[in-house]
């Protein structure tokens, strides 16, 4: 499973969020997470239309968007989007 | 002769006796008071009571806050006596001045000190030679003799010491504390901090580091602080003015409200930062960016003051007149310049309380600690309450906000 994390340096918000993400990691090592910056990537970022509340996750599936988590979110959170997206995943095999 | 001499002498001494006894001073009690004003209408209790208990004074009261020619007098007796401040009540007896009023057994009591030492000793009525002839003919000792309450030794060996505070009335280091971090949490001009120390970071450089980190926020302290004593000013010789006071009351309810109000509306939006336009946030990052990496320190820091300057402007605009009210506070309590410096200073001191920590975290770990921003809104509803409660207060009942 794909996620895409957009962050900001200067947001404290997202701060909060990477060290959420480091725990996310550890129990799903299998997670691809590609982050990109809002300002240093702007033009790419600007194609997946963000809004104007950072953090964001986006989570792929074969390369489509299936969900988008806006904002600081909890780890139960995160962890509970994951299981459902994984339970998707196998009953379509 | 000698004796008709003696009899007439005896004569004289016979018939003045009862003047000498009788004749007490007229003492005229002269109170400058606002409707508003709390402590103003206990005094006016208090005058009216002993009004019946003396036969030899007078209470003559000037409404300040809705008369203009009440408030003109009072400033012109202020200015003829030397006593500065415009705060109610303002009490003056014979050559003596009395700002404020504790109680009945503190104030009340040196009033009635003053009212027997008066009755007994001839003094010049000076609010009547300022009213009859506009000012003072000749001049008195020196304007500061006219100490709060007494000078001479006399009256002042009875006269307990004034000045216990009221513990009921509002804490104003409390608010002090309280306003500084609510105004502080709220992250309108975060972002900026963030930004300034993860490129500070960027720069491995220690001194730098330090130095563009502490002019920011001493910077930042100073523009508040600029806008706090200005704003302080401007307030202070108004203050009477019940007018400006509904003024300010009403600014705190709108402010205080939005608040609540954009609380609710936003509050399942998701919490996190807010993205400031663009192109004002690409020209800060420009600022930053050339500032941090500028190898003249001198420049460096000149930068850092210009922005640290547009920021905090910003900041304060948008912390919804938390300062302004807060300094207003200061104004209706007639403190000395001490204390309203004190005040102010602990206001700041919390104000930047979460830029200070994340600054000196950031410094020791050399990298940058985001505080959640789930609480933030949680600032604009409780500072919105806050403010809401002081726009009543001032409205119905002021006296509360003074201590």
């Amino acid at each position: 499973m794909k996620i895409i994390r957009i962050n900001a340096v200067w947001c404290s918000g997202c701060l909060v969020m990477n060290k959420v993400w480091k725990e996310v990691e550890q129990i799903y090592p299998q997670l691809e997470i590609i982050n990109y910056d809002y300002d240093m990537d702007y033009d790419f970022v600007k194609e997946l239309k963000v809004g104007d509340v950072l953090p964001v996750a986006i989570f792929y599936h074969n390369n489509n968007e299936i969900k988008r988590l806006i904002g600081e979110k909890s780890k139960q959170e995160i962890i509970m989007v994951i299981n459902k997206i994984e339970e998707v995943k196998n009953e379509n095999n | 002769m000698k004796i008709i001499k003696k009899i007439l002498f005896g004569l004289f001494i016979f018939l003045s006796l009862p003047f000498m006894i009788e004749a007490k001073e007229e003492v005229n009690i002269y109170l400058f008071h606002a409707n508003w004003c709390g402590h103003c209408k206990e005094e006016i209790i208090f005058l009216n009571k002993i009004e019946n208990e003396y036969d030899n004074i007078k209470i003559i009261k000037y409404e300040v806050s809705e008369n203009t020619k009440n408030s003109n007098l009072m400033v012109k007796v202020k200015k003829e006596l030397g006593v500065n401040g415009s705060g109610v009540p303002f009490t003056v007896i014979g050559e003596k001045v009395i700002t404020g009023f504790g109680d009945e057994n503190s104030t009340g009591k040196t009033i009635r000190l003053l009212i027997d030492y008066y009755s007994d000793n001839s003094h010049r009525d000076l609010t009547n030679e300022i009213i009859t002839n506009g000012k003072l003919i000749n001049q008195i000792k020196s304007p500061e003799n006219l100490d709060i309450l007494y000078d001479d030794e006399e009256v002042k060996r009875q006269i307990p010491i004034l000045g216990e505070v009221d513990a009921k009335k509002v804490s104003l280091p409390l608010l002090a504390v309280v306003l500084g971090m609510i105004d502080g949490f709220n992250p309108c001009a975060m972002w900026v901090l963030l930004f300034l120390i993860s490129m500070l970071i960027g720069t491995k450089d220690k001194k730098k580091m330090w130095t563009i980190g502490l002019t920011f926020i001493g910077t930042s302290a100073l523009v508040y602080l600029l806008f706090m004593t200005a704003w302080l000013q401007i307030v202070l010789s108004v203050v009477e003015i019940r007018l400006v006071m509904i003024m300010i009351a009403l600014f705190a309810l709108f402010g205080g409200g939005f608040n609540v109000y954009t609380y609710f509306r936003d509050r399942n939006k998701d919490s996190g930062c807010q993205v400031v336009d663009e192109n004002k946030r690409h020209k800060i990052f420009k600022q930053i960016r050339n500032f941090t990496s500028q190898k003249n320190m001198l420049l460096a820091i000149l930068g850092t003051i210009a922005l640290a300057f547009t920021v905090n402007l910003i900041e304060m605009a948008c912390s919804f007149g938390l300062p302004a009210t807060f300094t207003y506070i200061l104004a209706i309590n007639e403190l000395s310049i001490l204390e309203t410096s004190i005040y102010i200073f602990i206001y700041i001191l919390f104000f930047l309380l979460d830029d200070l920590i994340i600054f000196l975290i950031a410094m020791k770990t050399l990298s940058v600690t985001g505080m959640t921003t789930k609480y933030s809104k949680y600032s604009h509803l409780i500072g919105g309450i806050i403010m809401v409660i002081i726009g009543l207060l001032l409205l119905f009942n002021p006296g509360l906000l003074m201590s």
